[in-house]
């Protein structure tokens, strides 16, 4: 990292956070001698999560036109998805392990662009909608587990009614409208049902959020990728079928006490088992908030503190300008906008410009990419000019600065 | 060539760690390559690669970050994009494009950038020596790199 400005004995939390960038780099190092960078899977975490998502929207829809949201027939509607569909059962393994993928690629997702600061200033959006995401994607792999309808289903719900009958003063109304009445009943179903798909559409529009600040954002991974990934979504639906796991079906006088666990959406209820409802429920809730707060609450919060450059947002000069897109086209944050040119420009090239460039300081990152863009000189990071830059060119090639050594 | 090329190279302040490798703006153990750090590699803009060529510069090459991994997610595949037009550019006013070079390096790799640096002067160090004092003259950046050579000033 540059030491454009020494910083002054930096906290422990800048230490550690250094530390983690560095590990995160280091580890690309050693993928990239298995992988050549382009195809590095650690650089299209956010395009495999995506690819993840896609694969269980599809065989969601799969899913959906057998179930049955009752509590006689939820059970028996996925014993007949599994044993008498054609496929249904491998579509329902595709369903599960593609969830566990999603899962383990917004997590390393998040991890890497935390590490990365690839979160901070004006990079705050995709964080905090990333934020709901995790949330929404776990809430979902939640209720998933719950349509099913087994012994675990209804023990998870008894233990998620506990945690939310803990929440002070709102207890007893979220409670009412989750299950829907007053106790569990074939509308109980219905709204779990909703609870599944209806998160899982507003995934989409976190996602539109997602993506509003980035040009050409990575969506998909590389082809080899998307193929290994399905493939392996599939084999693990055919070797590792869903039967596995025999859970009788859930009935009222059943009551279950343990059920198989599931690392990748059940460790708040697997805490249940040492602390009190209340305190998980307070735990989620100090998470998502802290997970929040993360891009403002550090200590690090300004690059002189981060000991980064500071170049300060990048400045149009309006006299050059000839309207021509092309830092438009290559900011990478849409921070640029062309708007009406209220007049022409100073320089021969801006005589008959309709457009102009300008910066909307709120969304710059002061990356400087669109000076490189622009071959007019129309603009500049304020505290790195070309001025600079070109002195410095100067004096590297001035006569005897570069010539002590001789070949 | 008897004298050791003269290079400029602008890196990119989150590609390559310098600090184990230069010393007051040169390379330590290439004390004939001058670094200039930028923001990103894609704010070099290629006018200066041409500016540093045409003040005697024997080569001129940008480093930025992996590519995938630029932490302003493009610069690097921008300022490659922008590389091969400006050495297409050259190429018409018979500079060897070999003087021009875009690396692309993570923080750890050190050895690997400072090998791939050695290969680029060795490169250049057996080129004919350059036209001296190319009548400089701003280039006519505004024409598109397909415009032909006589249109240019």
């Amino acid at each position: 990292m540059s030491t454009v400005v020494e910083r002054q004995t930096p906290g422990r939390y800048a230490r550690l956070m250094t530390t983690l960038l560095r590990e995160t780099l280091r580890l690309d190092v050693w993928v990239n001698r298995l992988y050549p960078t382009d195809f590095n899977p650690l650089y299209y975490t956010g395009g495999l999560s995506n690819l993840f998502l896609f694969t269980l929207v599809l065989s969601g829809i799969f899913l959906f036109f057998y179930y049955d949201a009752s509590l006689g027939e939820a059970f028996a509607s996925v014993q007949y998805i599994t044993d008498r569909v054609p496929y249904g059962g491998i579509v329902r393994g595709v369903h599960r392990y593609a969830a566990d993928g999603f899962i383990v690629a917004i997590l390393l997702h998040l991890l890497r662009n935390w590490f990365t600061d690839r979160h901070l200033f004006a990079r705050d959006n995709p964080w905090i909608s990333g934020m709901f995401l995790l949330l929404f994607g776990g809430f979902i792999g939640f209720t998933g587990y719950q349509l099913v309808w087994d012994e675990r289903a209804q023990l998870l719900t008894s233990m998620f009614v506990a945690m939310l009958r803990s929440i002070p003063a709102f207890g007893a109304t979220l409670t009412r409208l989750f299950i829907g009445g007053l106790g569990i009943s074939d509308g109980t179903l219905v709204r779990i049902l909703f609870l599944h798909i209806g998160p899982a559409t507003a995934l989409y529009a976190f996602l539109w959020w997602h993506y509003v600040r980035l040009r050409h954002p990575k969506i998909w991974p590389p082809g080899v990728w998307v193929l290994f990934c399905v493939g392996l979504v599939f084999l693990l639906a055919g070797v590792v079928p869903m039967t596995r796991e025999t859970i009788p079906a859930a009935a009222p006088a059943a009551h279950p006490t343990s059920f198989p666990m599931d690392v990748f959406f059940l460790i708040p209820f697997w805490l249940l088992n040492f602390l009190p409802a209340g305190v998980v429920v307070l735990l989620l809730v100090a998470l998502f908030v802290g997970g929040l707060a993360i891009p403002y609450a550090s200590r690090r919060e300004t690059p002189v503190e981060m000991g980064v450059r500071h170049s300060g947002v990048a400045q149009v000069i309006d006299g050059n300008c000839t309207g021509c897109e092309l830092c438009y086209y290559d900011c990478p944050y849409n921070a640029i906008v062309m708007v009406p040119s209220p007049g022409p420009g100073l320089s021969k090239a801006a005589a008959n410009r309709s457009l102009l460039a300008v910066v909307i300081e709120s969304r710059c990152v002061e990356c400087g990419i669109c000076i490189g863009a622009c071959p007019f000189e129309a603009l500049e990071l304020p505290k790195f000019l070309e001025r600079d830059v070109l002195r410095q060119v100067a004096e590297a090639l001035r006569p005897g600065s570069g010539q002590a050594v001789r070949a | 060539m008897t004298q050791v090329p003269k290079v400029i190279g602008f890196i990119c302040d989150w590609s390559v760690d310098l600090k184990p490798l230069s010393d007051g703006g040169r390379l330590r153990e290439l004390p004939n390559v001058r670094v200039v750090q930028v923001p990103c590699s894609g704010f070099v803009r290629p006018d200066w690669l041409e500016e540093a060529l045409n003040r005697g510069a024997d080569g001129v090459f940008v480093t930025g970050c992996p590519y995938g991994d630029c932490l302003n997610r493009e610069g690097n595949f921008l300022m490659r994009d922008r590389i091969d037009q400006l050495q297409r550019r050259l190429q018409r006013r018979k500079v060897d494009t070999a003087r021009i070079g875009m690396l692309a390096f993570g923080l750890h790799d050190g050895a690997a950038f400072l090998a791939e640096v050695k290969a680029f002067v060795d490169r250049i160090a057996v080129l004919p020596p350059a036209q001296p004092a190319r009548t400089a003259g701003r280039p006519a950046v505004a024409q598109p790199a397909g415009t032909p050579e006589g249109e240019r000033t």
